[in-house]
C-alpha cells in the first residue's frame, strides 16, 4: 500500500494547483509543503479526480470551494453539498474551505464571491449554514474574507469581527486572504491594522497571497482594485503578510495564481518567498 | 424573507441586469463610485459565464470564430441564467439557443455540433462507475436475456445529427491536420461518446445499432429494444453490436426486469 501524505496542512508555503500545472507536478514532484484546488473542478469521476487522487499520494491537498454561498438567500445547494462531501471522502483533505460570500438570489446564480451587510441577523444565518456544512462534510470548514468593491451602510460590524464571531459560534476557521485585506483598505477604506490586531489568532488556520490588478472606473479618474489573482503578490502585500505573520502566527500559506497562469518555477518562487518570510518571522520570535 | 432577502435580489439584479442598486450600498469610496463597483461585478458574471462556456464549446468557438462566439455567448448569457455555483454546469442548453439563434441560420450543423460537446464536456465530468460484468452476464441464463435491462455508464452519451457531426469534431481537435475536408451532405452521423482511460472519444455507429441504443436508453429490456430495430433494419447483428458496445465499455451494470 502507497503511503498517503499526511492529514493535517503543514505550517510552509503550498501553492495553487492548476490545470496547466498537473503534469509538470506530477512528473517532476517538486518540493511544495502542500497544494490547494478548487473543489468544484472535481465534483465528478474521471480524469480531474483521478488526477487529483494522484497528486494526494505525494501532497497534503486543501479543497478551496468557490460555488458554496454560505450567505446565499435560498437553501444550500443539496447537490453542491453531497458533491463536496464525496470529494471530501474520496481525498481526506488537510482543509476545506470557502468564501464568506453569497452567489445567488431568486434562483439566479451569479458565480462570483459577493459582499453582503455584517449584521447580527446575518451572523445568525451565515453561522446556521456554516454549521450545516460542516456537518455534511464531517470537518471543520475555513471561511475567507473576501476582496470586494462596495459595503453596505447598515453593516453593524467588521468583516473581521464577523468572521471572528462567526468562528466563536461555529468553531470554522479563518483562512485569511492577505491581498484581499489590502484590497479592501485601497477599494473601501478598510482599516487593514485593525482586522490583523483584532481577528482571533487561534482561529487563524491558513493565509492566502495573490496578485490583484488596478482597473480604471466608468468615469475620468477613478480606480479600483480587482481580486484577479493575476499577478506576482505586491510588495504592500508581502508587508501585509510579515505584520500578519508577527501579530498572528506563522501559519500554511498559499500562492494563489489563477489567470495568466506563469510558468511552474515563477510560482514555486513566490511560494519559497513566503517560506523565507515564515522561517525569518521564527527567527525574530525565538 | 430570510436575514438577507431585503438586499440581495436587488445587488443581484444591479449585476445580472443593470437595474439601480439598493440604497443601503455605501456611495462613497477613496477612489470610485458605486457604479464602478457594479460594473466589476458586471464583468467578473459576463466574463465567469463566458469562459466557461468557452471551456464547453471549444469547436463552436473554432467554427464561428472569436468575435461570433462573444456574441453568442453574450446573447446566451442574457436568456439562459446560470443555476448552479458550480459553473461546469452552466451551457446546457446551447444547441437549441443556437438553433433558435438569428445570425448562426447559416450552420444547419452547428446545434448538433453544441450537443456533441456538451456530451463531451458532460462525459468529462461524470461520476465513476464499472464496466458491465460480463461474467456475471454469462452465468444469467439464456432465458433471461429478452428481459435484460442494460444500465448505461454515466460517461457515455450518443448525439445523432444528419450533418457528420463527428467528423467536424475531429477536424477541430488540437493537433489535428488542417488541410481536411467534410461533406456536410455525407450522410446522417451517430455519434458516440464515451470515457476511455480517462480520455474522452467520440466514435460512430452505424443506423441500427445507434437505434438499437437510443431504444436502450430509455429503458427498454434488451428484447423489445431487438424486435423495435429489427422491424426497421431487418439485417441487425445484435451480438455484434452488443459485444463492441460492451467491450468500449458503454455500460455500467445489467438488471433483469422481473427478478430482484
Amino acid at each position: 500500500m502507497k503511503s498517503s501524505a499526511s492529514h493535517a496542512l503543514p505550517c510552509v508555503a503550498g501553492i495553487g494547483l492548476r490545470a496547466p500545472h498537473y503534469r509538470e507536478v506530477l512528473q517532476q514532484l517538486p518540493g511544495i509543503g502542500w497544494v490547494e484546488v478548487h473543489s468544484e473542478n472535481f465534483f465528478g469521476g474521471g480524469a480531474p479526480l483521478h488526477t487529483l487522487l494522484r497528486v494526494r499520494e505525494h501532497y497534503p491537498v486543501s479543497l478551496h470551494g468557490v460555488g458554496m454561498g454560505l450567505a446565499s438567500t435560498g437553501p444550500l445547494d443539496p447537490q453542491h453539498l453531497s458533491a463536496l462531501a464525496r470529494l471530501c471522502d474520496a481525498i481526506n483533505p488537510a482543509a476545506v474551505s470557502e468564501h464568506l460570500c453569497w452567489n445567488s438570489s431568486e434562483g439566479t446564480v451569479i458565480n462570483d464571491l459577493l459582499p453582503f451587510p455584517y449584521t447580527q441577523a446575518a451572523l445568525s444565518y451565515v453561522a446556521a449554514r456554516v454549521e450545516q456544512v460542516q456537518e455534511k462534510i464531517g470537518r471543520r470548514l475555513l471561511v475567507e474574507n473576501l476582496s470586494s468593491y462596495l459595503s453596505f451602510a447598515h453593516s453593524e460590524m467588521s468583516e473581521g469581527e464577523f468572521l471572528a464571531e462567526l468562528s466563536r459560534r461555529t468553531g470554522c476557521g479563518i483562512l485569511f486572504d492577505i491581498n484581499n485585506l489590502y484590497v479592501n483598505a485601497r477599494n473601501l477604506g478598510v482599516d487593514a491594522g485593525a482586522f490583523i490586531r483584532n481577528v482571533p489568532a487561534e482561529a487563524v488556520a491558513e493565509y492566502h497571497l495573490a496578485g490583484y490588478s488596478e482597473r480604471a472606473g466608468i468615469n475620468e479618474g477613478e480606480s479600483c482594485l480587482v481580486d484577479t489573482h493575476n499577478n506576482p503578490v505586491y510588495p504592500e502585500v508581502w508587508r501585509l503578510y510579515e505584520d500578519a505573520l508577527r501579530h498572528i502566527g506563522v501559519r500554511p500559506t498559499l500562492i494563489e495564481w489563477d489567470a495568466d497562469i506563469p510558468a511552474l518555477p515563477v510560482l514555486l518562487a513566490e511560494a519559497a518567498q513566503a517560506q523565507s518570510r515564515m522561517e525569518r518571522c521564527c527567527e525574530c520570535v525565538g | 424573507m430570510n436575514a438577507l432577502g431585503d438586499i440581495l435580489p436587488g445587488f443581484s439584479r444591479a449585476i445580472v441586469r443593470g437595474d439601480e442598486p439598493p440604497g443601503q450600498i455605501n456611495s462613497a469610496y477613496p477612489k470610485h463610485t458605486v457604479s464602478t463597483a457594479i460594473d466589476v461585478y458586471r464583468n467578473n458574471y459576463l466574463g465567469n459565464l463566458h469562459d466557461a462556456l468557452a471551456g464547453a464549446y471549444p469547436v463552436v468557438g473554432q467554427l464561428v470564430g472569436n468575435d461570433f462566439f462573444r456574441r453568442l455567448t453574450r446573447a446566451y448569457i442574457g436568456k439562459n441564467p446560470s443555476r448552479s455555483g458550480n459553473l461546469h454546469h452552466y451551457g446546457e442548453q446551447m444547441a437549441a439557443f443556437i438553433a433558435a439563434f438569428l445570425p448562426a441560420q447559416q450552420l444547419a450543423y452547428l446545434p448538433d455540433v453544441a450537443a456533441l460537446e456538451w456530451a463531451c464536456h458532460c462525459a468529462y465530468f461524470a461520476e465513476d462507475a464499472g464496466t458491465l460484468d460480463t461474467g456475471k452476464l454469462s452465468r444469467l441464463g439464456q432465458e433471461h436475456y429478452p428481459d435484460l435491462v442494460l444500465v448505461l455508464h454515466p460517461a457515455c452519451y450518443m448525439v445523432r445529427s444528419p450533418y457528420p457531426i463527428a467528423d467536424i469534431w475531429h477536424a477541430h481537435q488540437p493537433g489535428a491536420p488542417d488541410d481536411f475536408h467534410i461533406d456536410l451532405d455525407g450522410g446522417p452521423c451517430n455519434a458516440l461518446v464515451i470515457r476511455n482511460d480517462d480520455s474522452v472519444i467520440v466514435g460512430e455507429l452505424d443506423d441500427a445499432i445507434a437505434l438499437w441504443l437510443s431504444i436502450i436508453q430509455n429503458g427498454t429490456t434488451l428484447g423489445d429494444a431487438t424486435a423495435g430495430t429489427l422491424e426497421k433494419h431487418p439485417d441487425f447483428d445484435l451480438q455484434a453490436g452488443l459485444s463492441r458496445l460492451v467491450s468500449q465499455g458503454v455500460f455500467a451494470d445489467f438488471l433483469v426486469k422481473g427478478l430482484p
